[in-house]
């Protein structure tokens, strides 16, 4: 079972339930005037349909709440007096020896947990079920049969009522039931469940991203390495190299964050689930510790820019440059790119002119995205090399082809020496444009024998507030730089012509830099005022002589190694997670790498997220029960609309069938229509299995016979889009009980929706069915 | 002219097995109509169709020809059911119910308010004797209660038509009487009743017309009275006339030639002296009568 699912999309679905209902609704009246004009002739044929459909809207049109109401008084009531509600006499006596069949494993709470509630809704949804299965395909049949029922249709009770009534006086036993049953069954719960397990008693909450690799090379892709698995649910990465698995967690805010566990301040909870592979047995310590992970959190720009440019190899040098912020250097190596356009075409495949039309473009567009004035030049230059290599690809396909064509190479080598030279000159925007800050945590050992261990070892916290120690040149020449920019515009650096002499003390206090580096700091200034390098700008600012930026400024004095820290601690910068590492678009991007060489990491889109703020346990408990509720409902719904055609063992026949084929059989339905699962048709299939052959091998008849028995399963497959079509995919509401059990809160809108609108996407088309086939059914046919 | 509450034109009705093919013919172009407050009889032996016309008046089946009527409006329209009460032949309610609330739900079924289900209840509960038997469920009711609750529901709307299938079945003499004084009671409030029965003296004694079916088809249609009449005899009722009295009115006779009259003390028949002796049981109780008593009292209910 997969929690990370797809998001409900209501307009399709919408969509896709009118053109259903259009057509079944056009399909139903066709039929009907063709039976009636078949049985009666033309003339009274038509006569019968049409006071059968008038017939029909005016029961629509007087369709009266009251006269339901009282159907639906009138089936509570038999529910009770007919003893319907032992079914809870047996939920009691299920729930009082449970004990003696639940395995009680001891050392994993969340085990604990996962078993008492899957057998408590198991329980719940399978003794029900029954009971409503029963009642709601015998109510109608028992009462035509005894003749009970006429005594209501000679009253001005519409038929159609009559239906809705039944299915809403059902409905309310089965809630009521529910209610009970969720009640007992959640004090059972919190009595049953020992001590150690309680905390586990819980819904969390998780945010799942999008998920990308880079490969040993730093080339993007979206899988990573298969370690030999046939069924690769998990792409792997390599330890102790560039290989990353990068996570994108879109729309992060402080709603993401949890309290803090101490109770003071925010933390962000990553849990996740990897897998190990081994390609050594190592030594017994790190097979008891585990393969060494660790996180990085990155915002950088660059990467998303530049990254795309990385799945060719001639560009790689190129993409490595930019990624790594150097930009004259990238202006080099896309001078060398182009030289290599110029002079010999034919070594680059059209592979390469390909990812670069695809890499250059997604730079552009990336630029683009960010809305800066200064980044419209570059991007225009990118912009004009992916139409280029563009237009190179289609001739190169064209010429593939055997068309006789000139690929314009000359004028794409000019595009790309051209955004050389752009680079070059743009160099310093770019690096103040594209930031990139890299928050390593701590390494953490993936756990891959859950033996003796709960699941709390795959949980991170990470403060909100990040320290980040020796960071790299970079982020430390920009923190400095931003921080002595305001400060100066302030007049904090300079007194009386000199670097302030409280400047130390008010860095130690204000910014909580040890007194060792906010020392050696004002040391540094002091120092390049005395070589000239500052000069003091009026009274009480300093300005850099050379005119350059800050941060070029002091990204030079790291450079030289002016700036290294004598604490033992290093620099230490401090990062909020919102508020700085957070993309443009409110993304947070996760790397992931593993640590130990020779080993790899195995990971899918579902096993790292966000744990939000859990929810208390109860809320998805209801939830679940909910999503039983409407299951059952539509058990009623199709119980009832089935009996107003057929008796009671027929309708118990049809009910259960739809229920089974629904629950266990939907999915293959859909993966067989879709042409997914594996196999052929149900004749071939057939003869396949009378003639003892393998699919690969095929049938063995003639070829009319094969087109013949194709025919056939063509037609089958007709069916089985119709029973497709009508089948409810009665998943969509066990599915809830699935996030609970495994301690997932239920999201209300991918999930609870889905089932409701699942419900009445069937349950509308029911009743309008129900009430014709009742409407126009003799009650007293011999 | 009066006013037709039922008109019936060329209906017929053929039952079809699953396959569509005829198994019987139950009616056969029956045509007639239903003047409204006259009671009018459906008679005719069993298998004669007579249920049958009276479900599909009611809508319970369908017509395979003709058409029908009811207080003007086709037989398949529901709204039709606003102004009719049924009784159908055995009392199929639903038997978890009490009085009170079988009475509650079908008068719900009309979207009758509160006070007006209530009050309506109460009359009608009252008017069929079931006051004490009113919280019982219904499965606890002998037959002729449910009888009795059956009518109620079939009156709970005040209906201008009712229509009852085998009224006085499964009744006991004193309930039966009360039935027929009941269906004359609805006829004198200008109620149209139409019934279905066996029973003939019943429906001799109550209805206006009658109509026999036989086979599906009918056969009979016309006044009771008129049908009844017995044209060539004259009956004269006297008080006891003595052996000389008679000798002398014979004489007369003779002198007309008229030789076969016939003297004999006519019989009160079962049903009265059944009513009679459960009447007078309920004044003096825990006695038992002679023949003399039973003719004595016979004859003084006869003067």
């Amino acid at each position: 079972m997969e929690f990370d699912i797809n998001p409900y999309n209501f307009r399709l679905a919408s969509q896709m339930w009118l053109q259903l209902i259009g057509l079944l609704a056009a399909i139903s009246l066709v039929l009907s005037l063709v039976l009636a004009v078949a049985r009666n002739g033309v003339g009274a044929g038509l006569k019968l349909f049409r006071d059968g459909l008038s017939g029909y809207l005016s029961d629509l049109a007087n369709f009266s709440v009251r006269r339901v109401s009282a159907l639906t008084r009138l089936t509570l009531l038999e529910a009770i007096r007919r003893r319907a509600l032992y079914v809870f006499v047996m939920f009691a006596i299920l729930l009082m020896f449970a004990g003696w069949f639940i395995t009680d494993s001891n050392e994993r709470p969340e085990l604990q947990v996962s078993v008492h509630v899957t057998f408590l809704l198991t329980a719940i949804s399978w003794l029900i079920l029954p009971a409503v299965i029963f009642l709601s395909c015998w109510a109608l049949p028992e009462d035509i049969r005894i003749r009970s029922l006429h005594t209501v249709v000679t009253k001005p009770a519409r038929r159609l009522e009559i239906v809705v009534g039944r299915m809403a006086g059902l409905s309310i036993v089965t809630v009521i039931g529910l209610l009970v049953m969720g009640a007992i069954g959640l004090f059972w719960l919190n009595r049953r469940i020992p001590e150690n397990a309680q905390a586990a008693l819980e819904c969390r909450v998780p945010q799942f991203g999008g998920l990308y690799f880079i490969d040993a090379n730093g080339a993007p892709g979206v899988q990573g390495l298969n370690v030999g698995d046939v069924w690769a649910y998990r792409s792997h990465i390599e330890g102790n190299s560039r290989a990353r698995a990068v996570w994108l967690f879109q729309d992060v805010d402080e709603s993401a964050l949890s309290p803090s566990a101490d109770g003071d301040g925010q933390e962000l909870l990553l849990e996740c689930r990897f897998e190990a592979f081994r390609t050594i047995k190592g030594s017994e310590t790190s097979i008891r510790q585990g393969i060494s992970a660790q996180y990085t959190l990155t915002r950088n720009p660059r990467e998303d820019a530049f990254g795309m440019l990385a799945v060719s190899e001639p560009l790689r040098p190129l993409s490595e440059a930019l990624r790594e912020g150097q930009y004259r250097i990238g202006a080099n190596e896309a001078r060398t790119l182009a030289e290599r356009i110029r002079t010999a075409p034919d070594e680059l495949r059209a592979g390469d002119y390909f990812a670069l039309f695809n890499g250059a473009g997604s730079a552009a567009t990336f630029l683009d995205t960010l809305e800066l004035e200064s980044l419209t030049a570059v991007s225009a230059l990118f912009s004009a090399v992916s139409v280029s290599a563009q237009q190179a690809v289609q001739l190169l396909q064209q010429k593939e082809n055997g068309a006789r064509v000139e690929v314009p190479y000359e004028e794409l080598a000019d595009a790309v020496t051209a955004l050389g030279d752009g680079l070059d000159e743009q160099a310093d925007v770019m690096t103040e444009a594209l930031p990139r800050i890299d928050v390593p945590l701590p390494s953490f050992h993936v756990a891959e024998y859950h033996d003796n261990e709960d699941d709390s070892t795959n949980l991170t916290r990470i403060p909100r507030t990040l320290q980040v120690k020796s960071p790299n040149s970079e982020m430390l020449a920009r923190y400095l730089s931003g921080l002595l920019e305001e400060w100066n515009a302030d007049g904090r650096l300079v007194s009386a012509g000199a670097v302030d002499a409280e400047l130390t003390n008010e860095l130690v206090s204000e910014m909580a830099i040890s007194r060792l580096n906010a020392e050696r700091l004002t040391a540094v200034l002091e120092a390049q005022l005395a070589d000239g390098a500052l000069v003091v700008d009026g009274d009480s600012t300093l300005k850099i002589a050379d005119g350059s930026k800050w941060y070029s400024f002091m990204d030079r004095l790291i450079r030289a190694q002016e700036l290294v820290s004598d604490d033992p601690d290093g620099w230490v910068v401090e990062k909020d997670l919102i508020n700085d590492l957070l993309d443009s678009n409110g993304n947070l991007r996760v790397e992931v790498a593993c640590m130990n060489s020779q080993m790899y990491l195995g990971m899918a889109r579902p096993d790292l997220f966000i744990r939000k703020a859990d929810q208390p346990f109860w809320k998805g408990y209801w939830k679940a029960i909910l999503n039983i509720a409407l299951m059952l409902m539509l058990v009623i719904v199709l119980g009832v609309t089935v009996s107003c055609i057929v008796k009671g063992p027929v309708a118990l026949f049809f009910t259960l069938t739809f229920f089974l084929v629904g629950q266990f059989f939907h999915e293959f339905m859909v993966r067989k229509l879709a042409g997914v699962e594996e196999g052929m048709g149900t004749v071939e299939s057939a003869i396949l299995i009378a003639q003892h052959r393998n699919p690969q091998v095929g049938m063995d008849v003639s070829e009319a016979t094969m087109s013949a028995v194709r025919a056939a399963d063509g037609a089958l497959e007709g069916v089985l889009w119709v029973f497709n079509a009508i089948v409810p995919d009665f998943t969509t509401f066990s599915r809830a009980s699935a996030f609970v059990e495994n301690r997932f809160d239920v999201p209300f809108y991918d999930v609870v929706i889905p089932a409701v609108m699942a419900f009445l996407g069937f349950m509308v088309p029911c009743v309008l069915i129900a009430g014709a086939l009742l409407k126009f059914r003799e009650l007293e046919a011999k | 002219m009066s006013e037709a509450v039922i008109e019936i034109r060329n209906l017929s009705k053929i039952y079809r097995d699953f396959w569509g093919r005829k198994k019987v013919q139950a009616v056969k172009s029956l045509s007639m109509d239903v003047e409204k407050g006259e009671v009018f009889g459906l008679l005719g032996p069993n298998g004669s169709g007579k249920t049958t016309t009276l479900k599909m008046l009611l809508g319970l089946l369908f017509p395979t020809s003709g058409e029908m009527k009811i207080l003007g409006r086709p037989a398949s329209d529901v709204s039709k059911n606003e102004r009719i009460g049924y009784l159908p032949e055995e009392s199929y309610l639903y038997r978890f119910l009490n009085a009170d609330e079988t009475l509650d739900f079908y008068g719900r079924l009309f979207n009758m308010s509160v006070a007006d289900r209530a009050k309506r209840a109460d009359e009608l509960i009252e008017m069929v004797g079931l006051g004490r038997a009113r919280r019982r469920q219904l499965k606890e009711y002998s037959k002729g209660m449910t009888r009795r609750i059956g009518l109620a529901q079939a009156l709970i709307n005040d209906p201008d038509l009712v229509l009852l299938d085998e009224p006085t079945s499964g009744l006991d003499p004193l309930g039966t009487r009360e039935m027929k004084d009941l269906i004359k009671q609805l006829k004198s409030q200008g109620k149209t009743v139409v019934l279905c029965s066996h029973q003939l003296a019943d429906v001799q004694d109550v209805c206006d017309r009658i109509a026999v079916l036989f086979q599906g088809e009918l056969k009979v249609l016309g006044r009771v009275d008129e049908l009844l009449e017995v044209r060539d005899e004259t009956l004269i009722r006297t008080p006891s006339l003595s052996a000389e009295v008679q000798a002398e009115v014979k004489a007369v006779l003779d002198k007309h030639n008229i030789s076969d009259a016939e003297f004999t003390r006519p019989t009160a028949d079962l049903e009265q002296l059944f009513l009679r002796t459960v009447r007078e049981s309920g004044e003096r109780p825990g006695r038992r009568f002679s023949t003399e008593e039973v003719a004595a009292s016979s004859a003084a209910s006869e003067t």
